[in-house]
């Protein structure tokens, strides 16, 4: 009797114990005002660009902080694998963070969550930003997210390689480039022509630089065209890279980030890479001969794919719009910015940032090319969702005929 | 106790029943409610509230960015089952589940019946058993998923280097649906022998020693003692088992989705893996949330047929 008693106490222990850990996930603070003590605490939830992100960030803060001793700023690194569920269930818990660095928000734009940007920063700050930025991040007419950061895709070569395999220039054109990449793979040894990453990881990009440089589109702000002959020389002229055995064996399931290793290795004649493979070259070989040129076209024009990432602020609490306000106008002060992206190795989307760093050399190739930049349509709502389809279909491209591939991402996109 | 609570449940259980039955009634219940109470919460807390939550979020409609929408009635079911894939992905997971737990049992009784001789060195051996156990099922499956990459991977390498692969970079394993999905099942078994064979372990030492000389004096061969006399004693540890590798294997996301997560359409997935595309990829709760619903359906109907068939439960 005396043992079950105690067995039961200890299960009743447990319970209680379980019980109110669950309750503190589910309810918690989140993070509001703090009443007594009159202080404002900001949520911040931003993905880790590199290992950098989070020191920078703190800096960030570090300083606002001093500046500002009122307001309390929460600062959650989140990888970008994880960030989308992460943002997921906190706004279906009721949590959403106060300011949040991600990619397409149109959704939350439909649900009505955001403020429009005018509203969260001061008007010196909003006039700062590069013109066509602001423009990506408009919705009906209202920017409603902040330019954070941009970059650029350009080409990068292998000079040794090319040299190697016989050919004279880095290629301008998708006939040029399938000569000299089929050059390159007849090398053997393992060494691939063209490394191109189809994989989950970042498909849509891939397939962004072969559909739009072929003068194709992935839609605007109205409708999500995946579908659209435009978009099938693109699509015919990777399945031809394929066939021709130019590229890496099985680039239908090959990741970005793996890929560009091995092109740092030396391995691979020509692959598309962004402002901080730079970074990653000097850092893991240093001796590596590469060029950078822009994205090879289907006709030769110039053609790049730019991304550019957002900062975004959930309405939680009406009172923290101030507080905000003062983040954003503290963050985007030149001081505080250049350095900041200038570290993560991308491109600024201020003016001033702009001016300031119109003088680095490595993101020269990137700056010349900016001006043709073309980017997502992820001011569609439906964006997100082609964006997921992309990444689990497209390389299927691989083995399916190019138009089914395309057909298929479509219906995956319309059915929403 | 006081007659009148004797005579009331009685009466109750004269009324339904014909005759009273022991300690039926609702006071009885209520009455034990003190010492249930706390095994109640704790399974209401972690079982029946999540698959509350669960039942509840397939019925809805979800936000991509997470809002509830109101009531979607079975739209999300529907959709989960005019998927074109679903069918070849819920054979797939039967292929997955079959084949990982048929081949575990066999390689276990093999290694459980080395590992119940005495020799030299045996506590070594049992420790390197129990190793793949001990080591996180995510980590265990990168180093094979790692030592399988072209260019860089060691078991490529080797396979290059012994000649049974020409090209230099070596074969893209986790590159192709079929191969991915083959090694995974390699993998999936190589994590679950260390639980299998100790329960078949546990389950040979309780075979009593008498029996198996007292069958060897009847002139049993090995084979005819090992079938007849060892086995059929084994049923009660090897339905522990299968039942609970059923579950495991039915419910594993880790393995496939580091093996498989790169490969383009849905070639190698389970339905484990397809509800996370669901919530990954496709932002959509509340389809993840029916697929999640039907999964628990059809775990719950391969268990009741496997109790139904083998009876578990009974003695021999």
């Amino acid at each position: 009797m005396k043992k079950s008693l105690r067995f039961s106490a200890a299960i009743a222990l447990a319970a209680t114990a379980t019980l109110t850990l669950a309750s503190c996930g589910f309810g918690g603070d989140a993070g509001g005002d703090d009443a007594a003590s009159g202080k404002t605490t900001l949520d911040l939830l931003v993905p880790s660009y590199s290992d950098n992100t989070q020191g920078l960030w703190e800096d960030v803060i570090d300083g606002f902080e001093a500046a500002n001793p009122d307001i309390t700023v929460n600062l959650e690194v989140q990888s970008w694998d994880n960030l989308d569920s992460v943002i997921t269930t906190k706004i279906s818990g009721g949590e959403a963070p106060d300011i949040f660095n991600g990619g397409p928000f149109a959704g939350y734009v439909a649900d009505d969550l955001l403020y429009p940007a005018a509203d969260v920063v001061s008007p010196d700050t909003l006039s700062d930003f590069q013109d066509s930025f602001l423009a990506n991040a408009e919705v009906d007419g209202t920017a409603y997210a902040l330019p954070l950061i941009a970059s650029a895709r350009a080409l990068f070569v292998n000079n040794a390689l090319l040299e190697q395999a016989g050919v004279a220039e880095a290629p301008t054109t998708w006939d040029e480039l399938l000569d000299a990449a089929t050059k390159v793979s007849a090398l053997g040894n393992g060494i691939a022509g063209y490394g191109m990453p189809l994989g989950s990881e970042e498909a849509q990009a891939e397939a962004a630089v072969w559909l739009w440089g072929g003068g194709g589109t992935f839609g605007d702000a109205d409708a999500i065209t995946i579908d659209d002959p435009s978009n099938l020389p693109g699509a015919e002229q990777i399945k031809k890279m394929i066939d021709a055995g130019a590229t890496q064996a099985d680039p239908g399931s090959t990741d970005r980030s793996p890929l560009m290793d091995i092109f740092i290795q030396g391995k691979i004649g020509m692959q598309v890479g962004l402002p901080p493979t730079v970074g990653q070259i000097a850092e893991g070989n240093p001796d590596l001969d590469y060029s950078i040129v822009p994205i090879p076209t289907k006709d030769g024009s110039a053609f790049t794919l730019g991304v550019m990432d957002q900062l975004m602020a959930f309405k939680n609490d009406e009172d923290k719009q101030d507080a905000i306000t003062k983040f954003f106008d503290y963050y985007y002060s030149a001081d505080v910015y250049v350095p900041w992206v200038q570290t993560e190795g991308f491109l600024p989307v201020t003016k001033s940032g702009a001016e300031a760093l119109s003088g680095e050399e490595a993101l020269k190739p990137f700056l010349d090319v900016l001006p043709g930049a073309q980017f997502y349509p992820s001011t569609n709502t439906q964006w997100a969702a082609a964006d997921g389809a992309f990444k689990s279909l497209f390389g299927q491209i691989q083995t399916k005929p190019a138009q089914d591939v395309l057909t298929e991402i479509q219906a995956q996109v319309d059915a929403g | 106790m006081s007659t009148s609570t004797e005579t009331s449940s009685i009466i109750a259980g004269a009324a339904s029943s014909g005759r009273p039955r022991p300690g039926g009634s609702a006071r009885d219940l209520l009455r034990a409610l003190p010492w249930i109470a706390p095994a109640l919460l704790l399974i209401f807390g972690v079982v029946v509230y999540p698959a509350g939550v669960m039942f509840f979020n397939s019925t809805r409609d979800i936000s991509l960015s997470g809002l509830d929408k109101g009531s979607a009635g079975f739209d999300n079911f529907a959709e989960v089952f005019a998927f074109p894939y679903f069918w070849p992905i819920f054979f797939r997971t039967i292929v997955w589940v079959v084949v990982v737990v048929g081949v575990t049992v066999l390689l276990s009784l093999g290694l459980a019946q080395i590992l119940d001789k005495a020799f030299p060195g045996r506590k070594i051996v049992r420790l390197a058993v129990i190793i793949p156990w001990a080591a996180s099922v995510v980590m265990t499956t990168m180093v094979v998923f790692y030592g399988l990459e072209p260019y860089f991977g060691i078991i490529n390498t080797f396979l290059v280097d012994v000649g049974l692969i020409d090209t230099p970079e070596g074969y893209g394993w986790t590159r192709n649906p079929g191969t991915a999905f083959a090694w995974s099942i390699v993998v999936a078994v190589f994590v679950s022998l260390p639980f299998t064979t100790y329960t078949i372990l546990a389950g040979l030492a309780t075979v009593p020693g008498d029996v198996v000389e007292a069958a060897k004096m009847d002139g049993a061969g090995p084979a005819r003692t090992y079938f007849s006399v060892v086995l059929p004693q084994l049923r009660g540890a090897l339905s522990v088992a299968v039942l609970i590798n059923i579950i495991n294997v039915f419910n594993s996301l880790p393995i496939l989705k580091v093996m498989t997560g790169s490969i383009p359409g849905y070639d190698a997935d389970t339905i484990m893996t397809m509800i996370f595309k669901y919530i990954q990829n496709q932002h959509k709760i509340d389809v993840a949330s029916a697929l999640s619903v039907v999964a628990f359906l059809i775990v719950i109907v391969i268990v009741a047929a496997y109790v139904k068939v083998v009876k578990p439960m009974q003695e021999v």
